[in-house]
């Protein structure tokens, strides 16, 4: 992964989990699970990204 | 809201989810990735195709190659990326995309695209210059499609020109072409007080001042999602423009006995015939208050100054009516008249036409007919013509009350040689208020 995806990933990991929770005051049961579980998800993905470009020589 | 077909091409879940969110009001059908977006795009069943550039395939822009085929079919494309460098930009919209955005507050994002979209078939559906504002004059075209273009956008405007050159009309055409889900809200500052028209804005809780009844809910919430037109904002205080200023940008305010923050985030259009610099220089308009209302200042022209708008005004305000015909002298009347009342001139005169004229008007029916209406304009004009406002805006409206009594006195004076008496019964007035006259006459008199 180069720098250059590293900082697409984030820009746009992060903007989705930002729209996410901004979702997360109006929605109701079902949805609010599910927004939830996609965050929780969009955010590991994100970290691993993250780690495995620190890890990298 | 009109419901549209959309398609979304993005390969992240989460982003998805927002966007099935932010769409929930039309038919949506989402491609996780380029393949199943390429076969979505070839049904060509979609008005609207949402595009991520990247599609997790490894390639950094496989978007891209879906943006000439949306285009071929007539797709309106907009590229939703986290990259939006200079060449990433030009590159999609060398391939057609008609929009693009930064991902990043998508609830705003979608919202604008959406209205840009409907702004642009509207557009293409009907001429705003034979509907909606009838001008022909190139220079008045240009200004009303500049401010336009910007009608989606958030961007205040401030619209400049003469009295009845139509600004109100121009403010609501915005509106319309916005694609704001909110109500068209005006208003015009110069008919209150100022505790009046902060009463009107911000609204009241019951109880707030002696004779609030009954709570009021004030225009800054009614143009909630909307505009709010400020019509003749030159005749607002400053403390009202420092009040309005900080609800502009805090899109909150709190309304009058009440404790509790209303938000309303409304989009500001507002209108003057004075010369705001003038205004700023003279302190009545706050610079930074200014500054806010006028991303984009537009100004229309005075009717004499566009003499071939008279015609087609004259056809489209009476459409729908008794269809008539100029004789070429009455097009040289109507040609030569210089319409000082402007659109609502010609407005009114269209009225007494097909109220009272035969189908075929000869230049002795436009001669009548200007004089009724130029009569109207200055009976209803006769206690605040534009000299009279001019002189009030300078000097203050109690100066302008003062001259034009003093005035009506010296005339009263004339008429009757000089008779005190005679003149204190016919214009029933107080002997303190005839002596207070007089004494101002000598004064300007015994000044150098």
């Amino acid at each position: 992964m180069t720098l250059d995806d590293l900082i697409h990933d984030v820009n746009s990991k992060c903007s989705s989990l930002k729209d996410a929770a901004k979702l997360l005051p109006a929605a109701a049961e079902p949805e609010y699970r599910e927004l939830l579980t996609l965050m929780v998800r969009q955010s590991r993905a994100l970290a691993d990204a993250l780690a495995a470009f620190e890890r990298a020589p | 809201m009109q419901k549209l077909s959309i398609l979304v091409v993005e390969d992240d879940p989460l982003a998805r989810k927002v966007m099935a969110v932010q769409l929930k009001d039309h038919a949506v059908d989402f491609a996780e990735n380029a393949s199943s977006g390429r076969a979505l795009i070839e049904s060509g069943r979609h008005a609207l195709c949402f595009l991520d550039l990247q599609l997790g395939d490894g390639d950094n822009a496989s978007g891209m190659e879906l943006i000439p085929l949306a285009a071929a079919r007539g797709i309106y494309s907009v590229v939703m990326s986290g990259h939006d460098g200079e060449a990433v930009v030009e590159r999609a919209y060398g391939l057609g995309c008609d929009d693009f955005y930064s991902k990043g507050n998508e609830a705003s994002n979608v919202g604008s695209v959406i209205a840009r979209y409907l702004n642009k078939k509207e557009g293409a559906k009907t001429d705003v210059f034979s509907e909606r504002f009838i001008t022909e004059d190139p220079e008045t075209r240009a200004c009303v499609k500049e401010a336009l273009k910007y009608a989606p956008s958030e961007l205040p405007i401030l619209i400049l020109g003469p009295s009845g050159t139509g600004k109100t009309n121009l403010a609501r055409v915005i509106h319309d072409y916005s694609g704001r889900a909110g109500a068209f809200v005006a208003i015009n500052c110069s008919a209150y007080t100022e505790d009046l028209l902060e009463a009107e804005l911000f609204g009241y809780k019951k109880g707030a001042f002696t004779g609030a009844n009954d709570g009021h809910k004030g225009k800054l919430l009614a143009a909630d999602q909307g505009t709010l037109f400020l019509d003749e904002i030159g005749s607002m205080s400053l403390k009202m423009q420092t009040k309005l200023l900080k609800a502009i940008e805090e899109h909150s305010f709190y309304p009058l006995g009440s404790d509790r923050a209303e938000t309303s985030r409304f989009r500001v259009i507002s209108a003057t015939l004075e010369d705001v610099q003038s205004l700023i220089k003279a302190g009545k308009m706050r610079f930074d208050f200014f500054q806010r209302i006028h991303g984009l200042s537009v100004e229309l022209k005075a009717l004499a100054r566009r003499k071939g708008d008279v015609l087609p005004l004259i056809a489209a305000l009476g459409r729908g009516g008794k269809r008539l015909s100029f004789t070429p002298e009455a097009k040289q009347r109507l040609l030569g008249h210089d319409w000082p009342g402007n659109v609502r001139e010609v407005k009114r005169f269209v009225e007494l036409l097909a109220a009272g004229e035969d189908g075929r008007v000869t230049p002795e029916a436009v001669d009548h007919l200007l004089k009724t209406v130029r009569a109207e304009h200055g009976t209803l004009s006769a206690f605040a013509n534009e000299e009279h406002y001019r002189f009030a805006l300078e000097n203050g409206l109690a100066a302008a009350v003062d001259r034009f009594s003093d005035e009506l006195i010296r005339r009263g004076l004339d008429e009757n040689e000089g008779k005190k008496t005679k003149v204190l019964s016919e214009l029933k007035i107080s002997t303190r208020l005839l002596y207070a006259a007089l004494a101002r006459m000598r004064g300007k008199r015994s000044k150098p």
